[in-house]
């Protein structure tokens, strides 16, 4: 038997490929909010895995420092530290800057840790110039993103930090890159106040400012020593919030990146929707334009299965053409986008579920086309 | 003995319904016989292609009987379930266009009913070729419609009407699109087919100067179809 949708295809091959072109870009940007999702996910993780840390030690009565501010004074690290099961903690602090033009100022979080300290969020193995911070002041490791190179100088507020290491793929929670400070230059950068705004807290009577403070305390638990239990301890005698890592995921994924999720789910649904629109138009015009010759077909006797078939054949093509066009598209640009866009087989194989069901169902607009023709239309000129 | 291939007895047809109700043909009764070209003449709108239709098995009438060579296919309603099945195996279409599907070759459009009907590749084809070598196109086999002339485009639709071994040919206007030398040599050609192929051709015509060419004219008087006898020469009495 004569495949019509086969025949019909060849016989207008330019304008099938560039139709399938279009859709499949469609398609191509749905892989890459997928993708961009899965992304945020990682580099949401990324800071977490890399600090490796068993307990989040934040602000009582807050979820911590990536989902709101957290102030802890610094000295409740010793006091962390004498804690049973606690093998070693550390303070950190997070915070957003924006690094001056190169040539556009970059906006970055600064993580301040101390470079001497038992825990470090600085993974090595991101390292791929320079060294770690060594020195307690006017050190910085910042990530390539930011285009800074090892050597330079880089002003920020009072201070000049010479760059004396470059990362790749360390991000923030929010995909912003990292840049790596020392705890005393962190605070001094996150607390301290400016000459001025001093003087003026004077004139008002407020004489003191501190700014021993750090945004959490991450924390190691000795071999043996459950968790939770820990966590708990920790939180009834310092009176403070304590997440596990695995608690402190959850908040990330849960309060911070589902909002993004629903987000990049409400654009992924409406662009799938938007392409099942988009094939069935043209699947109906396709239709249309073969009436009279679907009108002959059934005049000499042609079964409507066999019209039907040719028409749902040719939709399924029109939507797997278009699918390995989104494969190409999405491939060939995921890693030109700023931040992270990660693209997964499992993800593609979904999309190509949806894409073969949404194929199937806008056949069915020329399906009714075929069904709705008479033959009595193939007589007369 | 002539062999009916066609026949119709009271056939009816209305359209609309209650004061919009109108009757194209009323009692239309007639018979078409193998081996035998007859033409189909009367004013626009006289009901023409409806009869053609009916026959065809495209349309419904309201009553009547049609009978296409043995078989019944309608006595006040269809006797069949698939129509499409009877227009296959028992009837060739002729149009005032070629309407040969245009993503086929010109071979393929003549196997698409038969390979459609279950005839094994080999042998459609090799029917196929016969026809396109009787209708001097075999060279065009290969070629999509597009590249043929009208002319051949015609023999071409032609020789996929007769594919399937039809009884019967209903030709509507096969003549429109074409010139006056043209046209006779199409006519001429079902005139042919008829006789060597022993299949009853009802053809619609407009053009009275094929009428010498054709055996017998039937036309819708009144809403009956009726025969005009030809006059020894040909020419309509």
């Amino acid at each position: 038997m004569i495949s019509l949708a086969r025949k019909d295809v060849a016989h207008s091959l330019g304008k099938f490929i560039v139709t399938a072109m279009g859709v499949g870009m469609l398609l191509g940007i749905v892989l890459i909010m997928i993708g961009v999702y899965r992304g945020m996910i990682i580099d949401a993780q990324v800071l977490l895995d890399d600090v490796g840390a068993d307990l989040w030690i934040v602000q009582q009565e807050t979820l911590g420092p990536f989902a709101e501010a957290s102030r802890l004074h610094e000295d409740l690290r010793e006091s962390v530290q004498s804690m049973e099961g606690v093998a070693a903690a550390e303070a950190l602090t997070f915070q957003n800057l924006q690094l001056p033009a190169k040539p556009l100022p970059v906006r970055v979080v600064a993580v301040g840790y101390d470079p001497l300290g038992a825990i470090s969020p600085l993974n090595p193995d991101r390292l791929i110039a320079g060294r770690p911070l060594r020195r307690q002041h006017y050190e910085m490791v910042l990530s390539d993103k930011t285009g800074y190179r090892v050597g330079d100088v880089i002003p920020l507020q009072r201070h000049r930090y010479t760059v004396v290491g470059v990362t790749h793929g360390t991000v923030s929670t929010g995909g912003d890159p990292l840049v790596f400070v020392s705890l005393k230059d962190a605070q001094e950068l996150q607390f301290a106040y400016s000459n001025e705004r001093i003087r003026q807290d004077r004139a008002r009577g407020i004489q003191a400012h501190d700014t021993h403070l750090v945004n959490a305390i991450v924390a190691k638990i000795r071999p043996g020593f459950d968790r939770a239990s820990v966590a708990d301890q920790i939180a009834q005698s310092l009176h403070k919030n304590v997440y596990t890592d695995t608690r402190e995921r959850t908040i990330l994924t849960k309060n911070l990146i589902k909002m993004a999720s629903k987000q990049i789910g409400m654009f992924t649904v409406i662009l799938v929707i938007v392409s099942t629109i988009i094939i069935a138009l043209i699947i109906y015009t396709m239709t249309l334009e073969k009436l009279k010759i679907i009108a002959i077909m059934k005049l000499i006797g042609l079964p409507n299965r066999v019209i039907m078939r040719m028409i749902m054949e040719e939709t399924l093509w029109l939507g797997l053409l278009a699918f390995a066009f989104a494969l190409l598209f999405a491939h060939g640009i995921y890693d030109k986008f700023p931040k992270r866009v990660v693209l997964q087989n499992p993800d593609a194989l979904r999309l190509f579920v949806v894409v073969f069901v949404a194929s199937v169902l806008a056949s069915l607009t020329g399906i009714h086309k075929v069904i709705k023709a008479k033959p009595a239309e193939a007589l007369g000129g | 003995m002539k062999e009916t291939a066609i026949h119709v007895e009271n056939l009816v047809k209305e359209f609309g319904s209650g004061e919009s109700l109108v009757r194209v043909i009323e009692g239309a009764t007639f018979s078409v016989y193998k081996g035998e070209l007859v033409a189909l003449v009367a004013p626009s709108g006289a009901g023409k292609t409806t009869l053609l239709l009916m026959i065809g098995c495209v349309l419904e009438p309201n009553s009547g009987t049609i009978r296409l060579g043995e078989e019944t296919v309608y006595d006040n309603g269809w006797t069949i379930r698939d129509t499409r099945r009877i227009r296959r195996s028992k009837i060739g279409f002729i149009f005032q266009q070629p309407h040969l599907i245009p993503f086929l070759n010109i071979l393929e459009n003549v196997t698409l009913i038969p390979l459609t009907d279950g005839v094994p590749a080999k042998t459609a084809e090799r029917k196929a070729m016969e026809l396109l070598e009787y209708f001097e196109i075999s060279d065009k086999a290969r070629s999509e419609p597009a590249q043929l002339s009208g002319g051949q485009q015609q023999r071409a639709a032609i020789a996929r009407a007769l594919a399937n071994n039809p009884q019967i040919i209903l030709a509507d206007e096969p003549t429109a699109a074409l010139d006056q030398k043209r046209s006779v040599d199409v006519v001429k050609l079902l005139k042919k087919i008829a006789q060597e192929q022993n299949v009853a051709v009802i053809m619609v015509t407009h053009d009275e100067a094929m009428l010498p060419l054709v055996d017998r004219i039937l036309t819708i008087r009144d809403k009956k179809v009726v025969e005009k006898p030809l006059s020894s020469e040909g020419a309509i009495v």
